[in-house]
């Protein structure tokens, strides 16, 4: 198995002093779907949020370790977040189109990183919302506000954008977690079919669903990794008792 | 006890009586000076130069010198307010200086309108030289009116989710491409209302002109900057109060001619706000 982000001795506290993550040493496969769950202020999304520097965004007072993607230190000062945001890509749990049409929405990313060819947007239109299993419900359409789609159509709006720039890796925090069971599944299926071109780090909302994608998963409870493992031994002999309380249900 | 019914009768009576009294004075004012007023409106008071000592012909220069100044009031205000407010909600963080920055604009905003004509006077017109000219008159007005641009705008670009700018971001975005490519057009409307605000309430201003820039009377219209002009607030107030004898007819044309031109540029704004409210998808 290859690894694509090896994340080493990784903590996190934001500024009101909580260290929300404690050294956390984890490796993410290449073209699987790597799960983070656990039950919520874990650090789900503060781990997710440092895989792609969003974090600079908030008020994190104090990071250490290391996280490397490709053998490079993306936690390192000064690395260039512009172009590391471009090969790690995201989405969120609540839908968020950009105020603009379903085209401008996918090529809005292309559009950042200087590509002005209507042939290129085009051709990326097509083939990420195609990718997103949306392009026959849009094609006819692409003209409309990203707003006029439903919750489950917004989602894989998102998808698309974050996929429109060809990203090695996807994280996804809780994407299903406000959608009805046909978008979450096709959601779940999409990222099945494209786990060969991309790599994905998922944060499901529910363990049925961590259980149902996960290659490999890692369980996180209060800031620290509990244990991590294949999918299939965490969610049907977990080692440890905390991750085994968590997927029966059992946990407080 | 008063029933339920009673009372709400009542409180209901009480309100509407309130919200008459709000209005009845605004309605008598306008009303009243477009009684008084309507009947000097012609197109040579519109058009034409006062002569006669001003007791004959119109107000045409001093239109032009309120267009003027609004347009430099503009020119000074808007970039400066908008990148004020632009730097406050996108760019500082809450700390010490910028709270200082922003009491100290609730404290401009508290400023009488006087004061900053005499600011103005010291500053542009005497200490930098600039002369009693529209130079500077745009600039005091400007000044004055940084408070209401900069608050507004900053309140405008605030009420832009913040999950806009984390995608714009998340996808590879800059600061400040994200500022200009999602934050100000989704912020735009708010600003061109409070914009339009601002100017309408310089336009009227007599006070900061007074030193600064308003002429009692000029035979010739304004060439440049560095002239001084008529304004419509000025020549208000002079023939109100410095011509005797003046027909009453007149004050009240000139008194519309402004209202008109001030509640026009309200109207406006209200267009703006409702026309892009009604498109906003958040
Ligand atoms: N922006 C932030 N500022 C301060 N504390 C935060 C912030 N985001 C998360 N936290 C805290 O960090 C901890 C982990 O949160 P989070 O990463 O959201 O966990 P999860 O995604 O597993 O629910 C929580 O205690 C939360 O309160
Ligand atoms: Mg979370």
């Amino acid at each position: 198995m290859d690894i694509k982000i090896r994340i080493e001795d990784f903590s996190l506290h934001y500024s009101d002093g909580k260290e929300s993550l404690r050294h956390i040493t984890l490796d993410i496969y290449a073209n699987q779907i790597n799960v983070l769950f656990g039950p919520s202020g874990g650090g789900k999304s503060s781990l997710l949020r440092a895989l792609n520097r969003l974090n600079d965004l908030t008020d994190v007072a104090v990071q250490e370790g290391r996280i490397l993607l490709d053998g490079e230190d993306i936690a390192a000062p000064g690395y260039d977040v512009i172009r590391l945001r471009r090969r790690v890509g995201i989405v969120f749990a609540r839908p968020v189109p950009l105020p603009m049409s379903i085209y401008r929405n996918v090529t809005y990313g292309l559009e950042l990183a200087g590509i002005k060819d209507r042939a290129q947007w085009d051709a990326a239109v097509e083939r990420s919302l195609k990718q997103a299993a949306l392009w026959e419900e849009v094609s006819d359409r692409l003209d409309e506000s990203g707003y006029a789609l439903s919750g489950g159509q917004q989602q894989r709006l998102c998808l698309a954008r974050a996929l429109a720039l060809q990203p090695e890796v996807v994280l996804l925090d809780e994407p299903t977690s406000g959608l009805d069971p046909i978008s979450t599944s096709k959601i779940e299926r999409t990222l099945q079919e494209l786990k060969s071109e991309y790599t994905f780090v998922a944060v499901p909302h529910s363990v049925q669903q961590a259980a149902r994608i996960a290659d490999w998963a890692t369980f996180f409870l209060q800031g620290e990794l509990i244990e991590h493992g294949d999918g299939k031994t965490i969610f049907t002999t977990p080692q440890n008792s905390q991750t085994n309380e968590y997927i029966t249900g059992r946990f407080g | 006890m008063l029933s339920r019914q009673t009372s709400q009768r009542i409180a209901f009576i009480v309100i509407s009586l309130s919200a008459l009294i709000v209005v009845a004075p605004i309605l008598f004012i306008v009303g009243y000076i477009v009684v008084q007023g309507v009947g000097a409106i012609s197109w040579e008071f519109l058009t034409g130069f006062p002569y006669n000592g001003m007791k004959s012909g119109g107000v045409w220069p001093a239109i032009v010198g309120t267009l003027w100044l609004t347009l430099g009031t503009a020119v000074v205000a808007v970039p400066v307010g908008v990148g004020a407010a632009i730097y406050l909600s996108e760019y500082a963080g809450d700390n010490q200086l910028t709270r200082a920055i922003r009491i100290a604009i609730i404290n401009l905003a508290g400023i009488p309108s006087v004061v900053y004509g005499l600011f103005g006077l010291g500053l542009f017109v005497i200490f930098l030289n600039f002369g009693t000219s529209i130079l500077a008159g745009s600039l005091t007005l400007g000044i004055m009116t940084l408070p209401v641009i900069i608050s507004t705008a900053e309140e405008a670009l605030r009420a832009v989710p913040q999950s806009f700018r984390l995608v714009s971001v998340s996808l590879g975005g800059t600061r400040w491409e994200t500022i200009r490519r999602v934050v100000l057009p989704q912020a735009l409307p708010g600003i061109i209302t409070g914009i339009i605000l601002g100017l309408e309430r310089a336009a009227g201003e007599t006070a900061p002109i007074l030193f600064t820039v308003a002429a009692f009377f000029l035979p010739r219209l304004p060439h440049s900057i560095f002239d001084q002009t008529m304004a419509l607030p000025y020549h208000l107030f002079v023939i109100s109060t410095q011509v005797p004898g003046m027909p009453v007819r007149i004050q009240y044309g000139t008194a519309l001619v402004l209202m008109f031109f001030v509640l026009s540029m309200n109207v406006l704004a209200t267009l703006i706000r409702r026309h892009y409210r009604r498109q906003r998808v958040w």
